[in-house]
């Protein structure tokens, strides 16, 4: 998922918005990836999830009373096998906007519900940002992209 | 929809009843045995049931230390410490790990495999006893999830067949089975086949392990193999082969981390089989019971451990085990003496849009997103009490149709979840927690649009997978498979263990061991340091070849003492386990 999206992520970055005007209806999207050390299900319980946090960043979006329509998920995915924690996690949205200031309202309620979703999945299996795991990096990292959703 | 609730349980809970009933094992079967007939030993109120304790018969000893001493087990093992030996060994590993071998697409590493058998490791065509197309003869398993199963077997013949005295269950005689998974969880699916293979790549210790796919793509000091796939020994493969005893000796030394799917879980072990199968045969290792000698399917992912229930006939909606093929004995390579196993439970749930979809309805991704959500904060039984045993979860996978073109409405999405313990109580305690949340997750996204539960305009759920991995807790030790796995280590002084490891595993060896056949786990790789398994920077470093070969003395002399074996000398090591396997259901 992730090379895919790597991929095709500097081609659609120049498709953004930036050349709308403040005042006109505003549509985009965004990705929003999030990032963790993966691992066994089992043998490695206990590390953070890519996933996880994923899930619990879309119900922080949805708590962050947007008008409806405002934002579309497109796409929820990661992970890799059953039987392994997610070390990767993707939300891709579809915004709408009146205009330019409430687009980059949505993108800041978006960037807010990625990093409350990151910090709670990081508090609830006790990590925090420096904290390493063999060797790799324990905590969950985000990244919200306006302009690079696939879908 | 599937109630998911209750009918499970109760075939998992009979067919942990049924095993530790015992199976059949008397149909079909000759007169006059020509060698020992110990039956498999049942459990006997008599002896200890902590899983501690047990007593090594001295016949199990003195078979030990014959076949370690054995010449002709002595000649493979100095064979196999010649630096052109671990050199092969180390190629043969690095040729085939380089393989992409998805769970239930192994078929690519399967067929390397079997053309390696005939052409490279001395078999012929009869004793490979797996096809091409998954299907294996004798076994009344052949589909699993309606997929094909790609083992890869080779068989050590015995001598007991040709006696005609000799017993059999339907035609089959007695074997033992050493085992090592040939699938690895990435990639997740097979590559096209212009570009089949994974990357190897090479990192020196100084840098940091990487952070992310992309670093890891970034990194262009690989290895490379020429167009019949062997390894081209050029100045990258030459910092690769650096043998360390452990990492710091590694990161002192100018090693480097060798990142690639499957390092160590768990080609380096399985590949290594394959070459312990090789030696028998050049140095004409003759067993009494046969053995086998399997790269298996299905262990990783959604592979539910279809390979050993194509071998041991375990039919997972009934819960039980046939062992169409008489196995009597089953060596895992994949741990450190395990011979408790977790059970565990799988659910692939689909979350679909409303039948007649628009703009302004409930959204799939969102209900999908709900649950993972909820089940995240779920408190495994361990996780809430002290005394309970380690129970764990996760939502692995999460995958979403993508919308029709010019649409934005997510047609579905699917979750995959896996959980674990030790015992059928807490295993179905986190599941009565969880399998709440994939209906909680649908109902609060349909609420959030007040459409009503099962109307044509809310969100529907649908289980489209089940996955069982069955339970099996030791309660007597006294089997032939621990006082092989024990006198091995104890005989050739590769491990000084005397009692069982008491901690729980997953792993291929919970199929057998469900149905009743004793099991015990080695393993037969060397590797100086590694990590990140089954996630996309697992990475390994060569360890001591020494260490290979002792191992590989160990594994070949738990086998033939459970086999039986035609030492050099001409006298006759019988086998110590008798020549019918347990089962828990007959043969279809």
């Amino acid at each position: 998922m992730n090379t895919q999206f790597l991929k095709k992520a500097a081609c659609l970055a120049a498709l953004t918005l930036a050349g709308l005007s403040a005042h006109a209806q505003q549509t985009g999207t965004v990705a929003v990836e999030f990032q963790g050390p993966g691992g066994h299900s089992s043998g490695n319980y206990g590390r953070t999830s890519a996933l996880h946090a994923a899930g619990r960043a879309v119900i922080f979006l949805q708590q962050a009373n947007l008008p409806r329509g405002s934002y579309t998920i497109t796409n929820v995915t990661g992970g890799n096998s059953v039987n392994s924690i997610a070390s990767d996690g993707l939300i891709e949205l579809q915004l709408t906007a009146a205009d330019a200031t409430a687009y980059a309202d949505v993108v800041s309620k978006i960037t807010a519900a990625a990093k409350a979703g990151a910090d709670a999945e990081n508090a609830f299996r006790g990590v925090k940002a420096g904290d390493t795991t063999a060797g790799a990096p324990a905590h969950i990292r985000y990244t919200v992209n306006p302009g690079l959703a696939l879908r | 929809m599937i109630d998911i609730n209750n009918w499970r349980l109760s075939v998992i809970t009979a067919a942990l009843f049924l095993a530790a009933c015992g199976g059949s094992n008397d149909t079909q079967v000759a007169t006059t045995p020509p060698v020992s007939e110990k039956p498999t030993p049942s459990p006997d109120p008599s002896t200890p049931t902590d899983p501690n304790k047990f007593v090594i018969p001295p016949e199990v000893v003195a078979a030990a230390a014959k076949i370690d001493g054995d010449a002709q087990i002595k000649a493979l093992l100095a064979d196999q410490s010649s630096a052109t030996a671990a050199k092969s060994r180390w190629n043969q590993f690095l040729e085939l790990v380089k393989i992409a071998s998805p769970s239930r697409s192994e078929l690519r590493m399967a067929a390397e495999i079997h053309q390696r058998m005939t052409n490279e490791w001395g078999f012929s065509p009869t004793e490979v006893k797996t096809r091409a197309d998954g299907i294996m003869y004798g076994t009344d398993v052949n589909v699993v999830d309606g997929l094909p199963v790609y083992n890869a077997c080779v068989e050590i013949k015995g001598s007991y067949s040709s006696s005609a005295a000799a017993k059999h269950y339907n035609g089959q005689f007695p074997k033992v089975l050493v085992e090592g998974h040939i699938d690895v969880v990435n990639p997740e699916s097979l590559p096209p086949a212009g570009d089949p293979f994974n990357k190897i790549r090479l990192q020196p210790f100084s840098q940091p392990v990487v952070e992310t796919p992309a670093q890891l793509a970034a990194i262009n000091d690989v290895l490379r193999f020429d167009a019949t796939g062997r390894v081209i020994e050029d100045t990258n493969y030459g910092i690769a082969s650096k043998v360390f005893a452990n990492e710091a000796a590694a990161k002192d030394g100018g090693g480097v981390r060798v990142y690639v799917p499957g390092y160590g879980d768990m080609m380096s072990s399985t590949s290594n089989a394959f070459v312990l199968a090789a030696a028998m045969k050049k140095f004409k290792i003759r067993p009494v019971y046969d053995v086998w000698i399997c790269g298996t399917a299905g262990e990783e992912g959604k592979g539910n451990l279809a390979g050993m229930k194509q071998l041991f006939g375990f039919e997972q909606d009934l819960g039980t085990g046939s062992n169409p093929l008489n196995f009597v004995s089953s060596m895992g390579l994949e741990g450190g003496g395990t011979v408790n196993f977790l059970g565990s439970y799988r659910f692939e749930m689909k979350f679909k849009a409303p039948v007649t979809p628009g703009s302004g309805d409930p959204s799939a991704p969102e209900a999908m997103a709900a649950a993972i959500a909820k089940i995240a904060d779920v408190k495994t039984p361990s996780e809430l009490r002290k005394d309970a045993p380690r129970t764990t979860y996760t939502v692995g996978r999460a995958s979403c149709e993508a919308p029709a073109a010019g649409s934005g409405v997510v047609p579905s999405c699917s979750l995959e979840v896996d959980m674990r313990s030790p015992i059928t109580e807490t295993l179905n305690e986190v599941r009565a927690s969880i399998v709440p949340q994939f209906q909680a997750g649908l109902v609060a996204e349909n609420a959030r649009y007040n459409r009503t539960e099962g109307s044509a305009q809310a969100l529907s759920m649908e289980q489209v997978w089940y996955g069982l991995r069955p339970a099996f807790v030791l309660t007597q030790p006294n089997t032939p498979a621990i006082h092989a796995g024990i006198q091995s280590g104890l005989t050739t002084g590769t491990d000084t263990r005397t009692t069982v490891n008491t901690s729980s595993g997953s792993l291929n060896d919970n199929v057998p061991a469900n149905t009743g056949v004793p099991t015990y786990n080695f393993t037969l790789a060397s590797n100086a340091a590694g990590a990140g398994g089954h996630a996309f920077w697992e990475w390994g470093t060569r360890g001591a070849p020494e260490l290979e070969v002792q191992r590989m003395r160990r594994v070949l002399t738990a086998t033939l003492i459970q086999s039986g074996y035609h030492a050099a000398d001409g006298t006759i090591v019988q086998p110590s386990v008798g020549p019918i396997g347990n089962r828990t259901r007959e043969v279809r």
